[in-house]
């Protein structure tokens, strides 16, 4: 497995739920998955267990200066931004709170960057105002897919609505789908990236 | 320590519904009518999952989450908000870290027993002398 996918989540109110949706029998998939779910700090261990329980993908609590592993699934802790350097290196950084709050989402999709034989795929999911739109204008921008979760199954279609409105989100989706959708993209992307390493050798 | 769930609505009939519901899948719950009263709790001791209606007189949920997140008792209660409001106030923008999910009146029993079960396993175990 090559770290060259990288997925960059961002949830608030009704995330842990819908988290759990997606992420329930997900297979170890090769990429790596950025979670920034705004929470208490006091709970960050709790979700990340909770989370962890469900699928055999390595869930943990991010560390600063960790670098990106397939098949591994950060979450960021609360009270520090997270950015990925050079889509490699996963940074924690403090800060003034983005969209009132830390981390922001914005922040860890904005530090993402163009790079061949690099795929990004930004989702944002349930949660009330604008966190994670930015950040999709930008994943999109950078040749990344993204989805948003639909009205529908979303607690506060908030976050998920603002993406949308940008009109850089590809597909809006239920967590099930997200689910199915997830998995299907790193298979494609991850066939297409090895045919362009054999090409290239 | 057990762990607990503290209801706050001004309404008697949600928190009479709420405690029921709740008391039949085991759980411990406290009523309370006021966001007053909730501080109240707060500083009585209470450690758990709150569930806060937004629409209340002379205090509503958003003052009182932002009360409970100024004089420090955030950490170690989870709060959801429980309210017939569909479109979240803007309040609730800048106390999202605060708020972990927000359940819609009317509610289904199970989904509300089925949310609580999932967050109440969150909180961290509490010893008595902390």
């Amino acid at each position: 497995m090559n770290n060259r996918i990288i997925v960059v989540i961002g949830a608030s109110a009704g995330g842990p739920r819908i988290l759990k949706s997606i992420f329930t029998d997900l297979p170890v998939l090769n990429c790596s998955i950025v979670i920034v779910q705004h929470m208490p700090m006091f709970i960050n261990d709790s979700i990340a267990h909770s989370l962890d329980s469900c699928t055999p993908m390595d869930v943990h609590l991010a560390n600063d200066n960790e670098p990106l592993k397939p098949g591994s699934v950060y979450l960021i802790p609360s009270g520090f931004h997270a950015k990925i350097t050079r889509n490699r290196l996963l940074r924690l950084v403090q800060g003034n709170r983005v969209n009132y709050v830390c981390p922001a989402v914005d922040v860890t999709m904005m530090s993402l960057v163009r790079e061949s034989g690099y795929q990004h795929i930004g989702i944002v999911l349930t949660g009330m105002g604008r966190d994670g739109a930015d950040g999709i204008r930008h994943i999109k921008s950078i040749g990344g897919n993204t989805i948003a979760q639909d009205e529908k199954s979303s607690i506060i279609f908030g976050m998920p609505k603002e993406a949308i409105i940008t009109g850089s989100v590809d597909w809006v989706l239920s967590p099930n789908q997200i689910h199915q959708k997830l998995i299907e993209m790193v298979k494609v992307i991850t066939l297409v990236q090895n045919e362009s390493l054999e090409k290239n050798e | 320590m057990e762990k607990k769930v503290m209801v706050v609505d001004d309404d008697p009939a949600v928190l009479r519904t709420v405690k029921r519901i709740l008391e039949s899948a085991g759980f411990n719950v406290m009523p309370v009518d006021t966001g007053t009263a909730c501080l109240e709790s707060l500083k009585q001791g209470f450690h758990g999952l709150i569930l806060m209606d937004v629409i209340m007189p002379e205090m509503d949920g958003w003052d009182t989450i932002q009360s409970i997140v100024d004089q420090g008792f955030a950490k170690g209660n989870i709060i959801c908000m429980l309210t017939a409001k569909e479109i979240p106030d803007k309040r609730m923008d800048q106390l999202k870290e605060y708020i972990l999910d927000y359940i819609t009146k009317p509610f289904a029993a199970q989904q509300l027993i089925d949310i609580v079960t999932e967050y109440i396993d969150y909180l961290p175990s509490i010893k008595k002398d902390d």
